[in-house]
């Protein structure tokens, strides 16, 4: 069922470069990454950049939830929860400390 | 009066505190109702200073004006359409950032402002420290740093709303978010469009602006100008050189743009001490949503408001039903025995009542739950139990009041307002019933007592579990169907904890107590009018049995064996006294006639209470009788074949329909046709035993239960979801639906465990 919905609204398509790029989703608690691109539905992405997941927005994963899923994210200083299956479509690169 | 009385709005991001100062601005002088069309809270209050009036609404949270979601469309259309004089924007100053992307928006729109930059005490925990001047001048709006939660502030802050209320010339000086270079070049080229042919001058760089953003309702709205094609080429060329030069939707490249803004304007009045900063919600939440302790203390938190609920709401729940009853037998005892006095009394008191002894456990479940909103801990149970949730294809959120099912599903259904979606609060309402609910209880007690003695609370556990798992089918089913794909993506900002204050919660919970009250005035009261007028009428009935004879007769029995023991007490006192001799003591005052005298006044009691018993016992077959006269009776009579596959008597189905009141009356409507009284409880034995030989097997008697957890929610129940569903025709479904299933899971049971020989 959500195949068919993203079907038909294709929303962003990540370009060649990033396809096969870090996700959010590979992220460990405790690691902070740079944002890349951010993909998904137009509603989705729309939403999460006004958010304030901006390109070379920095962006630290906090924990998962007790059942690992959705995931604690801090941006620009407050804390945000999305699903993993959302972060798998924002490309990040890792920033090392 | 007009001169003097201004329009204010207060609008900002969730959880940015703008409720508390809307509380602290207004006092006690507020209104909730609805924005028309849809369940979105509205908030509106008043309050005076320097002899001006101030009409303030509480727009709802919104992290844009982008118009996804209902919040930001009502906030869009009331800063446009409703122009209020001035806007309050409420900002976080401990989550400057993300904040302000709304307020950029905001200045877009050009509407006098006046920024409360809130949560200083916050900020300043952070280390954050913000030059205010320079703030003011970037953002080009009057700021003015509060705490909301002390009020501290607030008069400052209501000074300034005075003076750019009043301030005409306050207007012209409108600031402009500066774009890159060709995004400004597409802006003017449309605004220049906007400027040579259309005369209105309003919102001109905002219009320009969505139109680059490609939002479809400013789209709608330009289409309709005398030049709107025109206007709409030139943008979407505007757009696509846009999208080309930067890879992205107009929308995005905007969107980033304003974050650019943004961080220029903090780097140059922010100062941030990293030395000081301290992010305590986030030692909290090492506990609070810790892979291990998270789920466990979240049950602990739910066990603590079940029993808070019930523990605590047990005592005035009692002290309103005594207060019932005794204004029931005062008016009884009163009014003239009547047709008025019946409907007053048992169909419009009796009726409420039932429903009245709920009060206390509402509010104080609504309390708890404006305490978990309040201090933040709400937006922690989603993040808790997304993954359960996300199968059913809900938000995490929607765990609340799925909870709150199992105590009562109108505070329940209430509570789908903390959904954001629509669909997801549908969607929750409509699986909200199957939970099963306290009423339902007392059913199951008195029934699997009565079958299942040995089993009982497995078969009970069964019902709930039974119950869990219809929902949770019912929701993936909905979700595959009727409900498809309109679910929005999980966002979720965990707000930093709060205290929250015992005004904002005692607020919170009196708004949506009252909505309970004001039901039980409306539909409550007509329902249980509706059930008195089936068992009042017709009120002369002909009865079959002779019950005054009857109870003529037993009168005549008993008089007579009690005149036999008279006469037998007599006789033994005379023998007694022919053998007595003592003369020391006089005859009556001997051991012998004490004794006999004992023994006399013992059976004479006993007589007396076999013929109460007896009396009661045909007083009670009578109203059996009459009932099956009323047009209750004959229309449990009349759909009898229908139930009858169930393995269900036309007393079944009498009690099913007066379950629709509340499911709890089942029981005393059982009470009422097997004779016993309508005084039962569910450990009735009259009742248990009237109901074993009444040719109701265990199997049926399961089928009944199932039915019972499933069908139609009570009329309560059906309230809460037209009121917040908005429409009948989710209402409609959702009776038609739970009926449907419950009739076929117990034909079900019926047929297959008629089949395999189940429980014979």
């Amino acid at each position: 069922m959500f195949n068919r919905r993203q079907k038909k609204r294709p929303g962003h398509q990540l370009t060649e470069e990033n396809r096969t790029g870090l996700r959010l989703s590979d992220l460990r608690p405790g690691e902070t990454g740079r944002i890349v691109e951010v993909g998904g539905s137009d509603q989705f992405r729309l939403r999460l950049i006004e958010m304030g997941l901006t390109r070379n927005a920095e962006i630290a994963v906090d924990k998962y939830a007790p059942l690992l899923d959705p995931m604690e994210l801090i941006v620009m200083g407050y804390h945000l929860s999305i699903r993993a299956q959302d972060a798998e479509k924002i490309v990040v690169k890792r920033i090392d400390r | 009066m007009t001169d003097n009385t201004f329009n204010i709005a207060i609008a900002g991001n969730p959880n940015c505190g703008k409720t508390t100062i809307f509380n602290q601005l207004t006092g006690a002088h507020q209104r909730v109702g609805n924005w028309p069309g849809v369940t979105v809270e509205r908030k509106s209050g008043h309050y005076s200073f320097a002899d001006v009036r101030f009409d303030t609404i509480d727009l709802p949270g919104s992290y844009s004006l982008s118009a996804f979601s209902a919040e930001e469309k009502i906030v869009r259309q009331y800063l446009m359409d409703d122009a209020p004089d001035v806007v309050v924007n409420v900002i976080d100053a401990s989550n400057l950032e993300r904040n302000l992307f709304l307020t950029t928006q905001l200045i877009e729109l050009g509407r006098p402002m006046v920024i409360a930059l809130n949560m200083m005490d916050m900020a300043d925990e952070k280390g954050l420290s913000i030059d205010m001047d320079t703030f003011a001048t970037l953002l080009g709006a009057p700021v003015v740093p509060v705490v909301g939660r002390t009020g501290q502030g607030i008069d400052l802050l209501k000074e300034k709303i005075l003076r750019v209320a009043t301030d005409i010339s306050g207007k012209s000086r409108q600031l402009n978010i500066p774009y890159a270079r060709d995004i400004e070049s597409e802006l003017d080229k449309i605004c220049e469009l906007f400027d040579t042919t259309e005369g209105d001058p309003h919102f001109t760089r905002w219009k320009a602006i969505k139109l680059l953003e490609s939002d479809r309702e400013t789209r709608n709205e330009v289409r309709q100008m005398k030049a709107g094609n025109e206007i709409l080429s030139i943008a979407e060329q505007g757009v696509a050189r846009i999208e080309s030069i930067y890879n992205d939707t107009g929308r995005a490249v905007i969107s980033h743009a304003r974050y650019g803004f943004i961080q220029g304007a903090i780097r140059e009045c922010v100062t941030e001490d990293l030395s000081v900063a301290s992010d305590y919600s986030r030692q909290i939440d090492r506990i609070l949503t810790n892979r291990w302790l998270g789920l466990p203390i979240f049950a602990l938190f739910m066990w603590i408001m079940f029993k808070l609920t019930y523990d605590l709401g047990s005592l005035p729940m009692d002290w309103i039903d005594a207060g019932v009853v005794a204004l029931m037998q005062f008016l009884s005892g009163i009014l003239p025995d009547s047709m008025f006095s019946s409907l007053l009394v048992e169909g419009m008191i009796g009726g409420v009542g039932a429903i009245a002894v709920f009060l206390p456990n509402i509010f104080i479940l609504f309390f708890i739950i404006a305490a978990l909103e309040d201090s933040g801990y709400m937006a922690r149970v989603a993040f808790i139990m997304d993954r359960i949730m996300h199968n059913i294809g809900l938000h995490g959120k929607a765990f609340i009041p799925m909870i709150m099912g199992f105590g009562c599903n109108v505070p329940a259904i209430m509570g789908t307002r903390i959904l954001e979606s629509r669909r997801d609060r549908i969607l929750t309402i409509l699986i909200n019933p199957f939970m099963s609910c306290s009423a339902r209880l007392p059913v199951y007690i008195l029934v699997a007592g009565a079958f299942f003695p040995e089993h009982a609370a497995t078969v009970i556990f069964s019902m709930y579990i039974l119950g869990v798992l219809v929902a949770i089918a019912s929701g993936k089913l909905f979700s595959k169907t009727i409900l498809r794909g309109m679910s929005k993506p999980f966002v979720l900002e965990l707000p930093p904890y709060q205290r929250p204050t015992l005004k904002s919660l005692v607020l919170h919970t009196w708004e949506r107590g009252y909505v309970f009250i004001e039901k039980m005035g409306t539909v409550i009261l007509v329902g249980s009018i509706l059930v008195w007028v089936l068992g009042y009428f017709p009120q002369e009935v002909e009865l079959e049995r002779d019950y005054s004879n009857d109870k003529q007769t037993i009168q005549q029995v008993y008089s007579q064996k009690i005149d036999a023991l008279d006469l037998k007490f007599q006789e033994s006192l005379e023998n007694s006294e022919q053998e007595y001799h003592s003369e020391m003591i006089p005859y009556t005052e001997s051991k012998s006639y004490q004794d006999l005298e004992q023994q006399y006044s013992a059976l004479k009691q006993s007589i007396l209470s076999e013929q109460k018993e007896a009396l009661y016992q045909v007083r009670m077959e009578e109203i059996s009788e009459i009932t099956e006269q009323k047009w209750i009776g004959r229309i449990g009579k009349f759909i009898e074949p229908l139930v009858a596959p169930l393995g269900f008597s036309w007393r079944e189905s009498v009690a099913l329909i007066t379950g629709f009141v509340a499911k709890e009356i089942v029981v005393s409507t059982y009470g009422v046709l097997f004779g016993v009284g309508e005084d039962v409880n569910e450990e009735n034995q009259g009742v248990i035993s009237s109901l074993r030989s009444s040719g109701m097997t265990p199997l049926v008697a399961l089928g009944f239960l199932v039915f019972t957890l499933l069908y139609t929610p009570c009329l309560a129940t059906v309230a809460a979801i037209k009121r917040e569903t908005g429409t009948w025709s989710y209402t409609l479904f959702s009776v038609v639906y739970s009926v449907s299933l419950a009739y076929t899971l117990a034909l079900g049971i019926n047929y297959f465990g008629g089949m395999f020989g189940w429980f014979s």
